[in-house]
């Protein structure tokens, strides 16, 4: 309780003039008068007249004085005056007037008292609620302040997080890139390898046709008889073993075209699947985009896997041109990844005149139902640590939401998971 | 103090009687009012109540003079012992000039006197009054309570701290007097020097306590 809210100390010395009021005394006086008296006052102790009333006509004598107690303490007081034959009347007259002051001052007080410590509980109540107010505004704008800026270090983190998902996204598509270009490396250099190798085998025949050719270059003379040159001729041929370099060039040759055919091939399903040439949005045909991810993975399929195929004509879809492969790529690694040894995949594709629906199954395990809403989240992988960084399907994810599309997976007939991919599309 | 006046030669006193709910303030007083005389005590006066229950305060003012003729009113209160009411126990307690702690010496009350007591320090310090040097008396009321608290553990937890401690039983009025007279002997202590009542005004320790607590002649 702070010095300036304490009103009132309790225990204050009051003045008879604080607890009786004009109202109070003047009436009891005027009584006195009525009754016969001829006047009627009270005086402090130090001689003082606080209230007086008197008849018109002279007070009379002094008749009666009597003290007036304030707390046990005599403070006042009462004299009344008159006519001394009056004195057998008036005399209790005054007695009866102390008890009435008596009992006002005593009540006066008490109220007094009690309205003086009631202002003070309230006052210093006020006081200590203002103060718990203050405290409450003080805490709750530190807790405000506080939200706000967990807000901002939510955001700040959130934001800090994309980045490291775009950056892993980022890393799985230059990883997806990496394996491709050495399944591609691998696919190119097999022609390669042969074409080199006939290319030394038709080096060495054409060193020995070029003999041949500089033997009849020699011998072709005039002088020479055409028997002898016949006979030598024909021996030449024989030690050159020109019969079987003849029959074995053709081959050779075509051999050699065939496989220079098939790195351009392989090139240009590279090519065409990486959309490298393209910048900006372009037409695709996505069956043509399945046939081409098939190719760059013939690598992977062949021998190895088998491929189903049920594809119907589909209007052409305008995106990035890359997208899809992506897409393809992904799902179709993932379904090597999970089918075990003799995988067996489907590819099919269907337009219902609003959307396009493309379904990549495989006859793997499948995916349990209570994980089929996590396998998209970034990280998530059922491989064991350090072998999958569980970025495939998000990437998938990703490409798909970039295609205005939608992906779920579900259960494949006979077994395994069937991942399908909805994009809207219009009719030609 | 209340009041010291030097021209009107007027000194007022505060006493309080402190403790827990219910341990016997209302009581000491009521038995103060009875035990001394008429001459030199005023009429006790009783503040509303609540169900017998204080809740403001009771009020017994006590006069005595001088032989210089310097006037001495003690106002002895009381505060209401409840919990609840502490912002007017605060308010009873500015400028109090010394304290009576009235506990209750039932065993199970020994927590609530605690409490209060603790209330009493903080409360003190809060209207800027010294515990340390603050006239204060420990009454352990309620002694006739056949399980109430040993004397012998009470005077070892007590007597160390240097605390005057007196046993009452106030609803038979023993103790009561001598609290107050210890009380009023301690008050006189601290105010002596500073106000010179031997020196200047002739009024001894013994005479101080002596007028305030005379005891009615047995009839």
């Amino acid at each position: 309780m702070s010095e300036d809210t304490l009103e009132f100390l309790v225990g204050e010395e009051k003045s008879l003039r604080e607890l009786l009021l004009d109202s109070d005394v003047l009436p009891l006086l005027e009584g006195a008068l009525r009754a016969g008296a001829g006047g009627a006052r009270v005086v402090n102790e130090e001689g003082e007249e606080l209230w007086s009333e008197s008849d018109g006509g002279g007070r009379g004598e002094l008749l009666a004085r009597l003290p007036l107690y304030l707390e046990g303490e005599p403070v006042a007081r009462l004299e009344l005056f008159g006519s001394p034959e009056q004195r057998d009347r008036l005399v209790p007259l005054a007695s009866l007037l102390v008890a009435a002051l008596d009992t006002l001052l005593r009540n006066n007080l008490k109220r007094v008292l009690t309205t003086e410590i009631h202002t003070c509980v309230v006052n210093s109540s006020h006081e200590e609620l203002l103060r718990i107010n203050a405290d409450l505004a003080r805490s709750e704008a530190r807790y405000r302040e506080l939200a706000e800026n967990l807000e901002l270090r939510v955001k700040e983190r959130s934001a800090e997080l994309k980045r490291a998902q775009a950056r892993m996204l980022q890393q799985e598509k230059m990883a997806a890139i990496g394996q491709l270009a050495a399944g591609v490396a691998h696919e190119i250099n097999n022609p390669l390898g042969f074409i080199t190798s006939n290319l030394h085998t038709l080096q060495k025949y054409t060193a020995r046709c070029c003999a041949m050719l500089q033997f009849y270059r020699e011998r072709l003379r005039p002088d020479l008889p055409l028997q002898t040159l016949f006979e030598e001729a024909e021996l030449k041929w024989r030690e050159l073993k020109l019969p079987q370099v003849l029959a074995d060039v053709g081959d050779l040759m075509a051999e050699s075209l065939a496989g220079a055919e098939r790195v351009s091939r392989i090139v240009a399903d590279l090519k065409g699947f990486s959309h490298v040439d393209e910048a900006g949005e372009v037409r695709v045909d996505l069956n043509q985009e399945l046939e081409r991810t098939l190719g760059v993975l013939s690598h992977l399929l062949a021998g190895r896997a088998e491929v189903v195929k049920e594809l119907q004509p589909l209007p052409p879809v305008t995106c990035q041109g890359q997208l899809p492969g992506q897409i393809f790529l992904n799902l179709i690694q993932n379904a090597l990844t999970h089918a075990g040894g003799a995988p067996r995949i489907t590819l099919s594709s269907c337009f219902d005149g609003e959307r396009i629906r493309i379904g990549i199954a495989d006859n793997g395990p499948g995916v349990p139902a209570a994980l089929r809403g996590q396998i998209f989240d970034p990280f998530f992988t059922t491989l064991p640590v350090g072998s999958g960084t569980g970025m495939g399907l998000a990437v998938v994810w990703e490409a798909v939401l970039r295609l205005k599309g939608t992906i779920a997976v579900a259960d494949a007939p006979g077994g395994g998971a069937d991942f399908i991919i909805t994009i809207p599309a219009k009719k030609e | 103090m209340i009041e010291y006046s030097e021209k009107e030669r007027r000194m007022v006193l505060k006493l309080v009687y402190y403790g827990p709910a219910l341990s016997g303030k209302t009581t000491n007083l009521l038995q103060l009012h009875d035990l001394l005389t008429r001459q030199g005590r005023g009429e006790l006066m009783v503040l509303d109540t609540s169900g017998d229950r204080t809740i403001y305060f009771d009020l017994l003012p006590f006069f005595l003079t001088a032989p210089s003729g310097l006037k001495i009113k003690v106002k002895v209160y009381t505060v209401p012992g409840q919990v609840c009411h502490d912002a007017t126990r605060k308010a009873v307690l500015q400028r109090a000039d010394g304290v009576a702690f009235i506990a209750d010496s039932s065993p199970a009350e020994a927590q609530s006197n605690f409490t209060s007591f603790d209330n009493l320090e903080r409360n003190l310090a809060l209207v800027g009054l010294d515990i340390e040097t603050l006239p204060l008396v420990i009454q352990f009321n309620k002694r006739d309570l056949p399980q109430a608290v040993s004397e012998r553990e009470i005077r070892a937890a007590w007597d160390p701290t240097g605390v005057a401690v007196v046993m009452a039983s106030a609803l038979h009025g023993e103790g009561v007097a001598e609290t107050f007279a210890r009380l009023a002997g301690l008050v006189y202590d601290r105010i002596d020097a500073r106000y010179a009542l031997t020196g200047e005004h002739g009024l001894t320790r013994d005479q101080f306590v002596r007028q305030l607590t005379s005891l009615k002649e047995e009839p």
